[in-house]
């Protein structure tokens, strides 16, 4: 069941206007990035087909704050989404969940794994305390998180879940604790959203898997474009050099590290470079963050999302467990005398105490600041790696910039290496890149196509709101099972019965067989009902056979009343010398036969007195047909408006402008317009069963 | 036709011996679950033994004994080599399981059934798996997957689901509904209508009082003992069911602010419960839940003291304590011990929290009424001393030597080779080996001459037929460089290899055992056992409570009716059990049900026809589908069409449809209608089994309503009335009920 996939239009057009077709199934597939769209930040990923709506990740944009920090979701409907799921705890890719499930018209659920949901909170919570935005701006509060947190889902690595008919499950990322990439597939279709993630592996963390089944569709996060990174011993021992010549300077050394995440990993790097250097432990290394103490429970229980190594270590001791680094609340208790190493959040540098220590230690030429991660543009981070004269301080004096600058990034994010070789091991026929500044991302875009350039790999870069829309012709499969299915049909022969669905998958279905296969049960319904009558048996008899093709008659074999059996379907029986009774398997034929018999019971009884002349009625076949002919014509003007009678006998239906000849002797139609000689076909032999007289074998098929 | 799928129990059936299954699905052999007992009884592996070999692969459901415990001595004894595949809970404590059952056993008995490396070695080969994770099988096992699902009884207990072609096969035992403290409640019921499922009838008999009720019961039991100065022991498993126990009693001893301790008492419970910590992904969710909201781990224990020596617990302080210790079987380990002490004195209780194996001393005690007094052997691994030492020593003297000279046979081999001289020159060697080496000069000659006669291994090979080359000694111009210090008989010097009980601490246990164990394992001081029999006056008290977190007989009829299986398989339970069960499942939920013995292959291939069919565009566009909850039906007449490869392909009919008998789909619950009937203003009671809807209109639902999944399933209803306009309108409402195709 491959599809063909056609060329991958983009159009910036509302995704609003489409949300009649939304409901409508369809073989488009739309992905449309909300926030991260050749950008980095606000990651936030809006796809549907089929009906179904998956979003991938709520982050906000770190550069912005308030609404201009959310992902643009005035671009769509919250409440047609089935899935949202949540790639890792980082704020751009987290932060406004609590937002989008209290705030907007969001009515689906939220998955994301143990860890992630654990950290989330802390995070959050956080969030909301550390930003220092009016209270009208806040896109949420505490107690927003909190109930956040109840309507959130976990999911385990590799666990397989179906929700609406989208089956999703996920693999290890690497790029942080409880990092997951995400696999959706509807209806036979597979995405994959990778989030952030890293093929390395580290201190503590897996290298991202490659999953087992190439997906239909990847979108892949291009933060690091076509840089390639230096292996990570290297990186190390940068980082190691930098702190131990400055301290051994007399200088003071900043990291501004985002709390989460790679902070454990550098916590983890020098707690080890302490360990083996004792002429260093006269040095202090504070870690500003309280919350990061408070995640370390989390870091310890779901050592089984970890890797071997980390697991190993923490069977004879906590690693996260660091001998020389020491907690540090706040900048008032810091007591900034020589030289000392301090990890502070944010890493952004635009608030907080790393903004507060930077202010401080700017202006000092033997200081440092280690930047240890990707930075966001727009940021004091990003500015001052450039390495300005000046800068701007938080109470708006500008001042020298003369500390010593360094940026070694150690963020767990792919580079070219990884994402080239990453793909080529997946080979998806359609690539869409998100997560990455737009020019590093274009440089990614040419290079990958003359990587893939003798497969038809199509590459995307939409920008935010950009809808990019793929065609899956997916065909459908049914399993006939059960009584069905004892013979397999040959060529030409017609096979009907229950078509059920469930998901994505069909079955047909005998009708004695539903409640075999599916929860679903059948019903009969027997129907009786007297009516009073005190005529004569014969009479009804007689009159009934006046209409029906087919009166028989009998007795009943209990009480020996005579009874009829007419159209095969309905039985009248004399119940008494006062009643009549009809009973019959409810069915749409039947209830009209049985109507038909109570009206001609009900007459009888009324004209009781008259004396039944017997008059075979005239038939005409001649006028019979014109009478036909005349309805069939009314019905089809009712149907298609403009109906002539032709030359040739047949009739002209024109619709717009659009012709159909058709020949009501043997129903053939001719029109250059396929769809309209589909319907004046289908509409032609509807009118003529119903204008024929119902034939007895109804029942019985 | 339908995937072909063969059952044949290995163990298990009609009694309480471990479980084990071989269930092979279009050839393809699985081996479910490989359990053994307490007594680790050889002669239940027999059936076992004889299919091991051409078995696939290996699905384990649960981390005791009685679903793993024969995985050792199997993949020792009997070449099973498949690889197998577990959740990791299930693989982790199933590994502590079995070392706590060796190292109890150990203590007390020349145990060589199995040894730690065995248990290593057999675990090494595990898949783990989360739940739902869908594993696809390659190779042999092509198109099948294998997905673990919650079965709620012990922590990672699985419910295997294994799948081929759409069908799917489930094996589910000893699963459980209820939610506990630790876990969540078992998915069994999310499963509908699948092709086969194999499920037990362990507890088809059996009731249980509520859960809070049961609770009550189990600490009031325990404080009076308490409180009377008593000591209460719990016989428990090594990493099972004790967890909901510890939970149970720590959540108690925190809200009541109670003081008594409680010990918990195995080989490996500090390991035990360090890893159960970090497994809190596999727990219920609320467990999660506070985990996410204040980072407590449930498993961080106040109240409770983690031993792994029974010093440990003679040091404790005086006065009434609760001890948890394993076997829950009472026939090894420490409960045996401490039961030993405790039981003649009247103010002790010791409380059973499951039903003890057959056979074993927990289940005589258990016996109404119990035993007044039961035969122990008191066993004890004591140091040699003396002459036995010395002869110990000897013996393991002449092993040494015996070693060694099969290792200068060896080395000259190889040595031959390589420098390819003729043997004469290696002779002063051989002579000398002789020399060292008179008592087992014969094995020696027979290997030279096997060496010597016709065989000359390839320089590259390291003598294929001797796996002990390692021993390489050093050689000068004399001969073999000896270590004096080998001959010298010194107590202190023994080395790992001159042990009766050749101990390792495997790689798998990460130096997570705790430091008793491990010196009791690496005790290297030669031992032997003592056994001394003696008769136990049982006065204290006996109390047995459910604890075992089991699905009991009326929820697991209710499910299995909702489940609703087009086959059914029981397995594992007393022969009574099986056999009410089956007629039950008989008469309301399939017709299909076997209960095999033991060794009997029965066939449960589904008898059900299937093809695939492609619903063509122009069929689909024309079909208008009714949604019942998860499901959408439409009524199709369609005409097929093989396309050019080879496939059906179904497009709607060139000719008229012929007019079909209408279907009515939809579930009339009588009470629900009742309710929708008041709704619409009409008055409505049931009179005599039937609805009485207005003055005149009588419903009546005809035929077994409780019979499920049989042919009867179709719905009878039968609507009466006289001829008025009340009839007419309640036929529109009851209409309404149902889809009409």
């Amino acid at each position: 069941m491959k599809m063909a996939s056609t060329g991958p239009q983009q159009s910036s057009s509302s995704l609003k206007r489409r949300d009649s077709m939304v409901t409508r199934e369809s073989d488009q597939l739309t992905i449309t990035p909300l926030g991260a769209g050749s950008e980095v930040g606000r990651s936030c990923v809006f796809m549907t087909f089929k009906g179904k709506t998956v979003m991938f990740d709520c982050g906000i944009h770190p550069a912005f704050s308030g609404m201009a920090a959310l992902p643009y979701f005035d671009e769509i409907d919250p409440s047609t989404i089935d899935v949202l799921l949540i790639t890792h705890f980082h704020l751009d890719h987290a932060a406004s969940l609590p937002y989008f499930l209290e705030k907007t018209t969001f009515k689906g659920r939220v998955f994301m794994t143990h860890a992630t949901k654990a950290i989330y909170k802390l995070l959050l919570s956080d969030y909301v305390k550390v930003s220092k935005v009016s209270v009208e701006d806040m896109l949420f509060d505490e107690q927003d998180i909190l109930r956040s947190m109840d309507k959130i889902e976990v999911i385990d690595f590799h666990q397989t879940l179906e929700v609406n008919g989208i089956r999703f499950w996920c693999y290890t990322a690497g790029h942080v604790l409880g990092a997951a990439m995400f696999m959706v597939d509807i209806a036979g279709v597979r995405v994959l959203y990778t989030g952030d993630y890293s093929r390395e592996e580290d201190r503590h963390l897996r290298a991202a898997e490659l999953p087992q089944f190439s997906p239909d569709i990847c979108i892949i996060e291009s933060t690091y474009g076509v840089q390639l990174h230096q292996p990570r011993h290297i990186r190390e021992k940068r980082f190691t050099d930098v702190i131990h010549s400055t301290i051994s300077q007399g200088g003071r050394v900043l990291i501004p590290a985002f709390a989460l995440g790679r902070a454990q990993e550098l916590l983890l790097i020098l707690d080890e470079y302490w360990s083996n250097h004792p002429e260093l432990h006269n040095v202090p290394i504070y870690y500003a963050s309280p919350l990061a103490k408070r995640c370390m429970a989390v870091y310890q229980t779901y050592i089984n999302a970890m890797n071997e190594r980390i697991r190993t270590q923490f069977a004879n001791s906590n690693p996260f467990d660091f001998k020389h680094i020491s907690p540090l609340k706040s900048i008032e208790e810091f007591n900034d005398v020589g030289p000392s190493v301090v990890m502070a959040s944010p890493g952004s540098l635009q608030s907080g105490l790393s903004r507060q220590l930077f202010d401080k230690w700017c202006g000092e030429k033997k200081n440092a600041c280690v930047i240890p991660g990707y930075v966001v543009e727009g940021t004091l981070a990003k500015t001052i790696i450039n390495e300005p004269k000046e800068v701007t301080l938080m109470n708006g004096l500008t001042a020298p910039l003369n500390i010593q600058v360094h940026y070694i990034s150690f963020s767990a994010h792919a580079d070219y290496a990884q994402t080239s070789t990453f793909l080529e091991e997946l080979m998806p026929p359609n690539i869409i890149l998100v997560h990455g500044e737009a020019n590093e991302m274009g440089r990614l875009k040419q290079k990958l196509v003359t990587f893939f350039a003798d497969r038809n790999t199509k590459i995307i870069t939409p920008k935010n709101c950009q809808s990019v829309e793929m065609h899956f012709n997916s065909e459908k499969m049914a399993k006939t099972i059960g009584k069905l299915a004892e013979r397999t049909p040959e060529e030409g022969e017609s096979v009907s019965g229950l078509l059920v669905r469930k998901g994505f998958s069909y079955q047909i279905i005998a009708p004695d067989d539903l409640h075999v296969f599916s929860q679903l049960s059948t019903a009969n319904v027997t129907q009786r009902i007297t009516i009073p009558y005190s005529g004569a048996f014969g009479v009804i008899k007689h009159r009934l056979k006046q209409i029906y093709e087919s009166v028989e008659s009998s007795t009943d074999d209990e009480s020996g009343v005579p009874t009829l059996r007419v159209h095969e379907q309905v039985t009248v029986k004399q119940d008494s010398e006062n009643h009549l009774s009809l009973h019959w398997q409810a069915d749409p034929i039947s209830d009209m036969v049985s109507d038909s018999i109570v009206a001609l019971v009900l007459n009888a009884s009324r004209e009781m007195p008259k004396v039944v002349v017997e008059t075979e009625p005239v038939k005409d076949e001649a006028e019979e047909k014109k009478k036909v002919e005349k309805i069939v014509h009314a019905l089809l003007v009712s149907l298609f408006g403009n109906v002539k009678y032709g030359e040739d006998g047949r009739l002209v239906i024109s619709v717009d402008d659009n012709v159909a000849y058709l020949d009501k002797l043997n129903g053939e139609v001719e029109s250059e317009n396929e769809g309209l000689k589909e319907r004046v076909k289908v509409a032609f032999r509807r009118i003529q069963t119903a204008v024929k007289p119902i034939p007895a074998s109804a029942a019985t098929a | 036709m339908g995937t072909s799928v063969q059952v044949t129990p290995l163990c298990g059936v009609y009694n309480e011996n471990p479980l084990s299954y071989l269930v092979s699905i279009d050839g393809f052999n699985f081996l479910i679950d490989c359990g053994w007992n307490d007594h680790f009884d050889p002669s239940l592996l027999q059936p076992l033994s004889r299919v091991a070999s051409k078995i696939d692969a290996v699905l384990l459901s649960h981390s005791d004994t009685m679903h793993l415990g024969a995985l050792p001595y199997a993949m020792k004894q009997f070449g099973l080599s498949a690889p197998i595949y577990a959740t990791e809970p299930v693989y982790r404590l199933g590994l502590l399981t079995m070392y706590d059952h060796y190292l109890s056993s150990k203590q007390v008995s020349e145990f060589d059934l199995f040894t730690l490396d065995d248990i290593d070695s057999a675990f090494q080969n595990v898949t783990r798996l989360t739940y739902s994770q869908n594993c696809h099988l390659s190779g042999k096992g092509e198109g099948i997957v294998i997905a673990p699902h919650v079965a709620g009884h012990l922590l990672g207990g699985t419910v295997w689901k294994i799948t081929k072609d759409g069908e799917d096969v489930i094996y589910a035992v000893d699963f459980n509904h209820r939610k506990e403290r630790h876990l969540n409640g078992t998915v069994l019921e999310s499963f509908v209508r699948p092709a086969v499922l194999i499920t037990d009838a362990y507890n088809a008999l059996s009731n249980q009082p509520s859960r809070r009720q049961r609770d009550q019961e189990f600490v009031d039991a325990i404080l009076n003992t308490l409180r009377g100065n008593g000591n209460v022991l719990l016989p428990v498993d090594t990493a099972g069911r004790v967890l909901e126990l510890l939970l149970i009693l720590e959540q108690y001893w925190e809200q009541n602010h109670l003081t008594y301790p409680i010990f918990f008492l195995t080989y490996i419970s500090s390991s035990t419960v360090d890893y159960v910590k970090s497994f809190l992904e596999w727990m219920s969710d609320s467990i999660a839940k506070s985990f996410e909201h204040t980072r407590d781990n449930a498993f961080l224990l106040k109240h409770v003291t983690l031993l792994i020596n029974k010093n440990e617990l003679e040091n404790a302080p005086e006065g009434p304590k609760i001890v948890l210790a394993s076997m829950a079987s009472l026939e090894v380990g420490f409960s045996h011990d401490i039961f030993v002490e405790w039981a003649a004195d009247s103010r002790n209780l010791v409380l059973f929290t499951e039903r003890g194996q057959f056979g074993t001393r927990a289940r005589m005690l258990q016996s109404d009424p119990p035993p007044k007094a039961v035969k122990v052997t008191l066993s004890k691994r004591v140091p040699l001393v003396g002459e036995e030492l010395a002869a110990y020593e000897e013996e393991q003297e002449q092993i040494k030597k015996e070693e060694a000279l099969k290792a200068t046979l060896v080395k000259e081999e190889e040595t031959k080779a390589v420098i390819g001289t003729d043997i004469a020159k290696a002779d002063p060697m051989i002579i000398d080996g002789h020399a060292q080496v008179d008592a087992v000069g014969v094995r020696g000659e027979a290997y030279r001459d096997v060496l010597i006669d016709g065989f000359v291994p390839p320089s590259a090979s390291v003598a294929p037929m001797f796996p002990f080359c390692d021993n390489s000694s050093e050689w000068d111009d004399f001969g073999e460089v000896i270590n004096p210090d080998d001959y010298v008989i010194k107590d202190e010097d023994m080395d790992m290899g001159s042990m009766p009980i050749v101990f390792q601490v495997g790689g798998d246990l990460d130096g997570k055992l705790d430091e008793g164990t491990a010196s009791l394992m690496l005790d290297t001081t030669p031992s032997k056992v003592v056994s001394s029999e003696l008769t136990v006056q049982v006065k204290c008290s006996l109390v047995y409570m459910d604890f075992e977190g089991r699905s009991d007989g009326r929820s697991i009829k209710s499910i299995l009716a909702h489940v609703a299986p087009l086959k059914l398989v029981l397995v594992h339970g007393s022969a009574e059990a099986t056999e009410h069960l089956k007629q039950h499942c008989l008469k309301h939920v399939c017709p299909h049900v076997y209960a095999p013995q033991i060794e009997e292959t029965i066939d449960v291939t589904s008898d059900l026809c299937a093809y695939k069919v492609q619903l063509s565009e122009k069929l689909m566009s024309n079909v208008l589908f009714k949604k019942l909850g998860d499901y959408e039906i439409a009524w199709i007449d369609s005409e097929v069409e093989k396309t050019e490869s080879g496939m059906l392909s179904s497009l709607p009919l060139s000719t008229t449809a012929p007019p079909h008998k209408s279907v009515l789909v939809g579930d009339l619950k009588m009470a629900d209608f009742k309710q929708f009937l008041a709704g619409k203003g009409i008055q409505v009671e049931f009179a005599g089994g039937a609805l009485r809807c207005g003055e005149y209109v009588t419903l009546r639902k005809v035929g077994d309503a409780s019979q499920k999944g049989g042919a009867a399933a179709i719905q009878q209803i039968v609507i009466e009335g006289p001829l008025c306009e009340e009839y007419y309108k309640i036929r529109e409402y009851l209409y309404s009920q149902f889809y009409s195709l």
